[in-house]
């Protein structure tokens, strides 16, 4: 005799339907939890964007907080140490130090930030056009990127600011943050370029591209809806790694002159004259140079833990 | 019979390589009919994915240097490249062998399965996922509402290809070349596929193309075969008349190899003796001759035509065309 409640087991089940239930997480959804996870990364990126808020308020700040503003010379409070008047002090011609920080502040992220950007761009294109196309468009594109970076990159720096070459009806010119990040972008975008073309050629021979092609997408359906998706990680935390190094590249041309043109205040020309003051205004040198190290570690912090949280290596 | 959906004539496809020119397609030539499943089998590397390919345009970065793929009156290797993007996901569908890596992991399986109506019928999104519900719901998907919205990797190998197979078919394509649905999956799976496809095949009337090294799968799906070797076709003909009377010793051997259950418990397997030939390097006359155990002198120099031979079958042998039985153990 065949026992009936063997059978019933051993038929397949039809209510399947529900148990399976997971609730959808996208990959975009998943590195978001496991960067809000990371509590040093969080705490980087917060403080990165509370520097953006205050350069973005610096005005406000300036009518109502400090009650200087950054041009505001005053020849008989030169050099006077962080006060009630002047929370952190004035510089060689009386300047209030906190309001032009705030202000340098504003040059500097809009520099970093906006020459990120255009570099994403530039180099995100060419990155995925050479390695979609391959052939002899990849060849011309990474010949040209290879001279780009083999050229270094303070002369072609000093080159751009001293030409101040016109690009179309743009006047590249080092007084103004908008140009100077137009000028750190032509030097920083090839390293992009190569990093997104690697990712590209990884990702443009799995299946689904070749699934996507069977159904009648074109190229640039292709590579706009099938392959930036899956390279846009890899841009995004090489972007975040790369602020930083912006940072540091606009301090350099700040300090050594060829960069934002004082009296407007950027970090990078506060420092300019900081060494002949060193001895008895502290404060004109340890400042600047402060607000450069936090935020550029900040930012450092931050793409390190969005590599962690997007790098498909680590993930489970 | 009324004139055929398909009709593959004399196709070349080849591969330029550091040691030469790889013929991947050698004059390939074959008809596909209105509704039927017919089944291209051979080892890997014989051309038979490759052939799939070209019909659909895909074949870089290899390139059709002859022949033609008539369709609808049009010979789609010499249609422009946006002609050929509108028959492509229209009219003819593609099945790939990996599941696993077919679907993009960024875009949710409804989306994905959604996307060639929205190329091809100009559907907004959410008509195209409303549809792509019902088609997963078709396929056998449990509870396609709600796994539509799942990501690809909360998706398990057979559902992939459930959901690969409803992508196909959400613009019912005139045919389905399916190229190694079931190699990826585990057996179980396998069976379910493969009975999806055969009833795809008689509700939607989809003509199909299933490529496959299993003849087992062969002997289940298909009307008509065609066995392929070293970039040409050896043997064609009804399943059946195949399976029972192989006219080319290729064909003879691999039946030969298939493990039998009824077999004595001692007996060995028995492989078929030496390697797939080398592509760039192709032996002399038939392909197939030094691994061929009827091999006759004519055969390393001349190269046999497929030509007729019995009443149902074709065969490129100079051994059964000569009238010769294929027999031994």
């Amino acid at each position: 005799m065949i026992d009936p409640a063997a059978v019933e087991v051993a038929l397949p089940r039809t209510d399947v339907a529900g148990t399976a239930f997971r609730p959808a997480q996208s990959y975009w959804s998943e590195s978001w939890e496991r960067l809000r996870a990371n509590r040093v990364g969080m705490a980087a990126g917060g403080l990165v964007l509370l520097m953006v808020a205050i350069a973005a308020a610096a005005p406000l700040l300036a009518a109502y907080v400090v009650h200087h503003n950054p041009f505001g010379i005053d020849l008989y409070a030169t050099f006077s140490p962080p006060s009630g008047a002047h929370w952190l002090g004035t510089d060689e011609d009386g300047r209030d130090t906190l309001i032009r920080l705030v202000y340098g502040a504003q040059v500097t992220l809009t520099v970093a930030f906006l020459s990120v950007t255009v570099s994403l761009l530039v180099g995100g294109t060419v990155g995925l056009i050479a390695g979609f196309y391959g052939g002899w468009l990849d060849n011309v594109l990474m010949r040209f990127v290879d001279i780009l970076l083999s050229i270094p990159a303070i002369y072609l720096l000093i080159l751009l600011t001293i030409l101040q070459p016109k690009i179309g009806p743009v006047q590249l010119s080092t007084s103004d943050p908008r140009s100077l990040a137009v000028i750190i972008a032509i030097v920083s975008w090839g390293g992009l370029s190569r990093l997104v073309r690697g990712e590209v050629l990884t990702i443009k021979n799995r299946d689904f591209m070749l699934a996507a092609r069977s159904i009648g997408a074109s190229d640039l359906r292709l590579v706009l809806r099938h392959l930036l998706p899956n390279v846009l990680a890899v841009m995004i935390v090489a972007a975040s790694l790369n602020v930083g190094a912006i940072i540091i590249t606009e301090s350099i041309l700040d300090f050594i002159g060829l960069g934002i043109q004082p009296p407007t205040a950027s970090w990078g020309n506060m420092l300019t004259n900081a060494q002949t003051y060193f001895y008895h205004s502290v404060w004109l040198v340890v400042l600047p140079g402060a607000l450069i190290f936090i935020t550029v570690l900040a930012m450092n912090l931050f793409g390190n833990a969005l590599r962690d949280a997007f790098d498909p290596r680590l993930k489970s | 019979m009324s004139e055929p959906l398909l009709e593959v004539q004399d196709l070349h496809t080849v591969f330029s390589t550091k040691e030469g020119q790889v013929k991947a397609v050698d004059g390939v030539s074959f008809e596909l009919n209105a509704g039927e499943t017919l089944g291209i089998v051979g080892e890997s590397g014989c051309g038979k994915s490759m052939t799939a390919l070209s019909i659909m345009r895909l074949q870089r970065p290899g390139r059709i240097v002859g022949g033609k793929v008539m369709f609808k009156g049009q010979d789609l290797t010499r249609v422009s490249e946006y002609e050929m993007r509108e028959i492509r996901g229209r009219e003819i569908a593609m099945i790939f062998q990996d599941p696993m890596t077919s679907l993009n992991p960024v875009y949710r399986v409804g989306w994905q399965v959604g996307e060639p109506t929205r190329l091809h019928n100009g559907w907004d999104a959410r008509k195209a996922f409303s549809s792509a519900v019902s088609m997963l719901g078709r396929v056998g998907i449990p509870s396609a509402a709600s796994r539509a919205r799942d990501y690809p990797h909360q998706f398990s190998g057979g559902m992939r290809q459930r959901a690969m197979i409803a992508m196909g078919l959400t613009t019912t394509p005139h045919v389905l070349i399916a190229d190694e649905p079931t190699t990826a999956l585990d057996v179980t799976i396998q069976a379910q596929i493969l009975d999806l496809l055969r009833d795809v095949n008689r509700e939607f009337g989809t003509a199909t193309i299933l490529i496959t090294h299993n003849l087992g799968v062969v002997a289940g799906m298909c009307q008509r075969l065609i066995v392929m070797y070293a970039g040409k076709i050896v043997e064609a003909g009804p399943t059946a008349d195949v399976f029972a009377h192989p006219k080319h010793p290729y064909t003879w051997s691999l039946l030969r190899s298939i493990p039998r259950l009824d077999a004595e418990t001692h007996e060995p397997l028995k492989p078929i003796e030496g390697l797939p030939p080398n592509l760039v390097d192709l032996p002399s006359g038939c392909a197939f001759h030094p691994r061929c155990a009827f091999r006759v002198e004519k055969c390393s120099r001349d190269v046999p035509a497929l030509l007729r031979v019995g009443d149902t079958q074709q065969a490129a042998c100079w051994v059964t065309q000569s009238g010769t039985e294929l027999k031994g153990g």
